[in-house]
């Protein structure tokens, strides 16, 4: 078949490919930092805004202390300072409000769990203890675009508590083995739930009934192997110029067949069928699903089971992916999951993506490839396979996660996502939760006085859909339209990025809409929620609120004007924000919008100059893009 | 007839890039006015074509299903095909059908929740047409040719986004992909104004709104949102703020994309708002009595008062002459639980639908209404399997979809074994749902549209292409440019059923 429209717009790409890029004058260029790949890697970093950097794509933002601390120890021990810090659990802070507050909990209570984590620092229990488990909570988060859930489903949206404790297996995962991470996660009520394996009863052909292929499918599409065969560098392999499929519908099939017999943990076999979420309290969502020999396809019901399932065949593959009859619910899981985990896209396939949501949306092949062996074999004695803490350092210490801005300056880096920009704008300008009460409502009390570390609030922190709420962040955690994530990694917005060849996902969240909400709600959270503006004592909940105050000092010297220009404030806005990279013409403008504020403007004025800065950085093109 | 179209586009489009004008103050849009530099489409009348996407993957073999007795027995009935699925009789509209078009036989019926689209339907001069078992096709398919894997394939049939996307897009195998409502647009853009969005969303991004040429504006349900900066009383914030975004003068092609975004937003939104918002424009209130702002009954309200806009010029948004609009609803991915999920789907699909329709068809002009300008049609990832899996279904390949709109040969059902070559025991019924269509995997299913892996999926009869093309021709392409939009037409040939000269599928006049 000749296809037409393949043919022209391969001409149109090939066409744009052959233009030079846009030629840039020095202003709209940052300066050229030291480091460039000559000196020793893991010694660094060496100057702050390396540091920066790198925080931005290992934490939810940088701050000035942990610019510092990363600065103190560098990358190495940095690093594994990280891997040992205590993780922050999601199920802890729902259950302290669930059991000591004595509140009713629901998907506000989910929602401030993640921020408390996200944002770090103390908690609210316990003032003592402080969050610092930055990179953990960030590995959590872009496994959480990978293996998605979301209470957009009409079921989860009544358990927020199954959702924390999804969101648990993630956080304790996120530097364990991908093959305990792929079992936790199949057996979570909450994925159970959202792609249907729980409650999944072997085939009754005399009611025409048979496995459902929901789990089947997307563990393998989704969540491990993709769908065509890659090589380790993540290019796809081609047969006479078409992808390779990883598998054929039958294999889907008979993946479905092996995922059955689960259901909730308090169920009873006889009632396999009937059985539900535990609607007084939910607890039956904390717990993993339980096996029901009965109901599971174990090859041995005629008629009904597939006596040999063939899985996933790749070389290698154990019994050439081949399931005999006879195993248990277990058993049988346990070769299914072995034979997900042990297919050799699996490297490739989550390496790329996590460099996709760590670092850059155009990872070359060979930093790809890099990855991919390590997920292949850590390098220790014992020669693990799928070890993500090995694989995470190798994706922050990568010389193209250190270097890419410098060798690609036109292209490498990612755009942010809204929910990564608030919690950056968050930690670095000092947010707390401000205002609100104890209030009653039907006999239960509830607390958001002085309570610094409750990220509550209708604005900024629960607020998603831009229509109901007006936040402007269009995205929470597990909140995603569907199991495809708030955008896929190999969305390409049409014209000048698509035709170049590259991808840019988080393009796809960034509608029309979004990009002018996000814009007016970083406006709202700029000027005007700040903790040093009093509160309104009728007000309940409250919201979270950033500190001017704490660069005031940097805003000016004397009595502003132009004869008083805040560039120290600029100077730590472009290290914090935009780890050094602001251009020259960037900052001149900003020069020229700040200068005027002056002590004639009012008391607040170095607060004027702050909160248009906010404004202009957290809205401009140049942050937008961690680069 | 054109032989130069495909030279012709290559030539804008690199005219385009020799200049300036590429990424700049409107964005894609602005592209379109070195487009129509060169001769093209002229029209003389305003058309709007509204896909209605249902993600989730709609059962259509539960949204139109038999209804003679012992048919409805045969498939609800113990023992039938979906006995864990079935309906009351009791409740469903029948469906007149009054030219037997369902060519079984056999009488079909509407969902209980569906009594708006049903009245439509079985009304004289019928606005509704239900275009039966159509999905993603390469070029025909039979069971035979399917089980043996030796004929080319939709990729990743049953899987939600690929198949999603290969609706929009058919095929989706371009890089980069475009969908076919922006490809329809790149080709009757010049026929429009510049700058005022001739593809716009009501819900989110999305496959058919992008073109090579042509990015769809999305805005919300109900409204467009305009950047509002806070006041300066020194009158510099503004001018700083859009001196960031200035448009094509970052040296980093991602951050050229979010300042060709924003820019985008901003002049577009200011077209909208002015347009919402302009006096003598209706409500359409009374026809979306659900409608809240941002629902998709709230969709389709803003859809049809833009549509009035267009056709009565109001100013700012004058001389448009074809619109193509995407709106949407989710969860028919119905797994689980379906009986309680599904009629609420319908029944929100029936009635925002019908008051698309009944609030344009309220304004008269002339010769008729302005229901007569636009048509409807919906489109979701895939259909259901025969099968369930204990109280729901499974993801499927063929359905039916609905038409609606006054150019609409309504009151009938489309489609057949449209275009098959060979023997006539490969053709398919239209209505394909009597036979029970499952059986162990590899084995030959009665029903000739099961591809046979034992999940009773259908293989679609009509391809997504065949019913592109029906729509395309109607909104004015010639037939050369139809065959560029759906590369893969060609594959199918003329028959009873389909008649690419004429009016490809034939449900629009």
């Amino acid at each position: 078949m000749y296809n037409h429209w393949a043919l022209r717009v391969g001409a149109c790409a090939l066409l744009l490919a052959a233009l030079p890029l846009v030629a840039a004058t020095p202003d709209r260029l940052p300066g050229r930092m030291f480091g460039d790949g000559m000196e020793d890697l893991v010694a660094g970093p060496f100057n702050d805004e390396d540091a920066a950097r790198f925080l931005a794509q290992s934490t939810f933002g940088p701050t000035d202390a942990d610019i510092a601390r990363l600065r103190q120890l560098r990358y190495a021990a940095w690093l594994d300072e990280q891997f040992n810090a205590a993780a922050t659990s999601q199920m802890a802070y729902y259950n302290w409000v669930d059991d000591v507050l004595d509140e009713n909990t629901g998907t506000t209570t989910l929602r401030e769990g993640w921020f408390l984590a996200a944002l770090g620092g103390p908690d609210p229990q316990n003032n003592l203890i402080i969050h610092r488990d930055q990179l953990r909570q960030r590995v959590a988060f872009a496994l959480s675009e990978i293996f998605v859930v979301s209470d957009q489903n009409a079921l989860l949206s009544q358990f927020p508590n199954g959702l924390s404790w999804y969101y648990d297996v993630l956080v304790n995962n996120a530097f364990g083995n991908f093959r305990t991470l792929l079992e936790q996660v199949t057996l979570s009520p909450a994925m159970g739930v959202y792609l249907n394996m729980l409650g999944n009863p072997r085939a009754n052909l005399a009611q025409n009934v048979h496995p459902d292929e929901n789990y089947a499918r997307e563990v393998n599409q989704l969540f491990s192997i993709g769908l065509v065969m890659l090589n380790a560098d993540g290019s796809p392999q081609l047969n006479g110029g078409q992808p390779v499929p990883t598998y054929q519908q039958a294999v889907v099939k008979h993946f479905a067949h092996v995922f059955t017999g689960w259901n909730w943990s308090d169920c009873d076999s006889g009632n396999f069928l009937d059985c539900g979420p535990d609607w007084t309290t939910g607890a039956n969502f904390e717990t993993p699903m339980a096996a029901f020999p009965d109901w599971h396809d174990n090859g041995t019901q005629a008629g009904n089971d597939i006596p040999v399932k063939q899985l996933l065949s790749y070389p290698g593959a154990v019994n050439g992916g081949v399931l005999a009859a006879g195993g248990t619910p277990q058993s049988d899981l346990a070769f299914a999951l072995d034979n997900i985990f042990r297919h050799p896209n699996v490297g490739p396939y989550i390496g790329k993506q996590l460099i996709q949501r760590l670092v850059t949306s155009n990872p070359s092949p060979a930093y790809v490839a890099r990855i991919t062996a390590v997920f292949n074999d850590d390098g220790s004695p014992a020669h693990v396979r799928g070890n993500l803490k090995e694989v995470v350092r190798a994706i922050l210490l990568d010389p193209e996660a250190r270097y890419g801005h410098l060798r690609q300056p036109e292209t490498f880096g990612k755009l942010r996502e809204p929910l990564l920009r608030l919690t950056h704008f968050w930690r670095a300008m000092g947010a707390r939760h401000h205002c609100g009460r104890n209030y009653s409502v039907g006999g239960v009390t509830y607390h958001y006085q002085n309570q610094p570390y409750r990220y509550a609030g209708y604005v900024t922190a629960w607020g998603t859909s831009d229509s109901i709420y007006g936040s402007g962040v269009a995205q929470a955690p597990l909140n995603a339209f569907s199991v495809f994530n708030f955008f896929q990694p190999d969305y390409a917005p049409p014209g000048e990025v698509a035709a170049a060849g590259l991808v840019a996902p988080e393009f796809q969240l960034h509608t029309d809409t979004l990009v002018a909400n996000s814009t007016n709600s970083t406006a709202g959270k700029s000027f005007g929620l700040d903790i040093a503006i009093a509160c309104d004592p009728d007000e309940d909940i409250g919201d979270v609120k950033i500190d001017r105050a704490q660069d005031a000092a940097l805003a000016g010297n004397a009595n502003g004007g132009p004869g008083d220009p805040p560039t120290r404030l600029i100077d730590a806005y472009n290290l914090r924000f935009l780890s050094g990279q602001m251009t020259p013409f960037m900052r001149q403008t900003l020069l020229t919008a700040l200068n005027p504020v002056s002590s004639a403007d009012g008391p607040d004025w170095r607060f004027q100059r702050i909160h248009r800065a906010l404004l202009l950085i957290q809205t401009s093109a140049e942050y937008m893009v961690q680069k | 007839m054109r032989p130069d179209r495909r030279k012709f586009i290559r030539q804008t489009l690199s005219a385009a890039l020799g200049g300036a004008s590429l990424y700049s103050a409107l964005g894609q849009v602005q592209l379109l006015q070195a487009a129509s530099l060169q001769p093209s489409y002229v029209f003389n009348d305003y058309k709007a074509l509204v896909c209605v996407f249902l993600y989730g993957g709609n059962d259509g073999f539960n949204t139109i299903v038999p209804y003679t007795q012992a048919a409805f027995n045969a498939f609800y009935g113990a023992g039938g095909v979906r006995p864990q699925l079935a309906l009351d009789r009791a409740q469903l509209h029948p469906l007149s059908d009054l030219s037997g078009s369902s060519g079984d036989g056999i009488q079909y019926a509407m969902h209980a929740q569906m009594p708006q689209l049903a009245a439509l339907f079985n009304q004289a001069s019928s606005p509704l047409a239900v275009m039966a078992n159509v999905g993603t096709l390469v070029g025909p398919v039979t069971q035979a040719q399917y089980l043996a894997g030796n004929t080319a394939l939709p990729p990743q049939l049953y899987s939600h986004a690929d198949q999603a996307a290969y609706w929009q897009s058919s095929p989706p195998s371009n890089q980069p992909a475009t969908g076919w409502g922006g490809r329809i647009c790149d080709l009757v853009a010049s026929a429009n104004p510049p700058n005022i969005p001739i593809l716009t969303s009501l819900s989110g991004e999305d496959a058919f709104i992008r073109g090579s040429q042509v990015n769809g504006y999305v805005m919300n349900a109900s409204q467009a949102l305009t950047v509002d900066l806070p006041w300066d009383q020194h009158g510099q914030l503004e001018n700083a703020f859009y001196a960031l975004q200035a448009q094509g003068a970052q040296a980093h092609i991602l951050e050229r994309a979010y300042a060709g975004a924003i820019n985008h937003s901003v002049a577009t939104a200011a077209i909208m708002q002015g347009v919402l918002n302009a006096a003598g424009v209706p409500t359409f209130a009374s026809f979306f009595p659900q409608a809240n702002g941002y629902n998709f009954d709230a969709q389709l309200q803003t859809a049809a008062r833009l549509i009035w806009a267009a056709y009565h010029n109001v100013s700012g948004y004058s001389g448009l002459k074809r619109q193509v609009f995407y709106v949407n609803t989710g969860g028919y991915d119905t797994h689980s639980d379906q009986l309680a999920q599904h009629p609420d789907l319908l029944g929100e699909l029936s009635r925002a639908l019908s008051g698309f329709y009944l609030a344009l068809n309220s304004v008269p002009i002339t010769g008729g209404t302005l229901a007569r300008v636009a048509t409807a049609f919906t489109a979701s990832d895939f259909g259901r399997s025969m099968t369930t899996n204990s109280g729901g279904t499974d993801h499927g390949w063929g359905s039916h979809q609905l038409v609606l709109g006054g150019a609409v040969q309504g009151g009938r059902f489309y489609g057949n074994g449209c275009g098959f070559s060979g023997a006539a025991a490969n053709y398919g019924l239209v209505m394909p749902s009597l036979l029970d269509p499952t059986s162990s995997f590899g084995v030959p299913s009665p029903n000739l549209n099961d591809p046979g892996d034992g999940n009773g999926r259908l293989i679609p009869t009509t391809s997504v292409d065949q019913y592109g093309a029906t729509l395309a021709r109607w909104f004015g392409l010639d037939h050369s440019d139809i065959a560029l939009i759906f590369p893969n037409l060609s594959n199918f040939s003329p028959s009873a059923h389909y008649n690419p000269a004429g009016g490809y599928m034939g449900f629009l006049a």
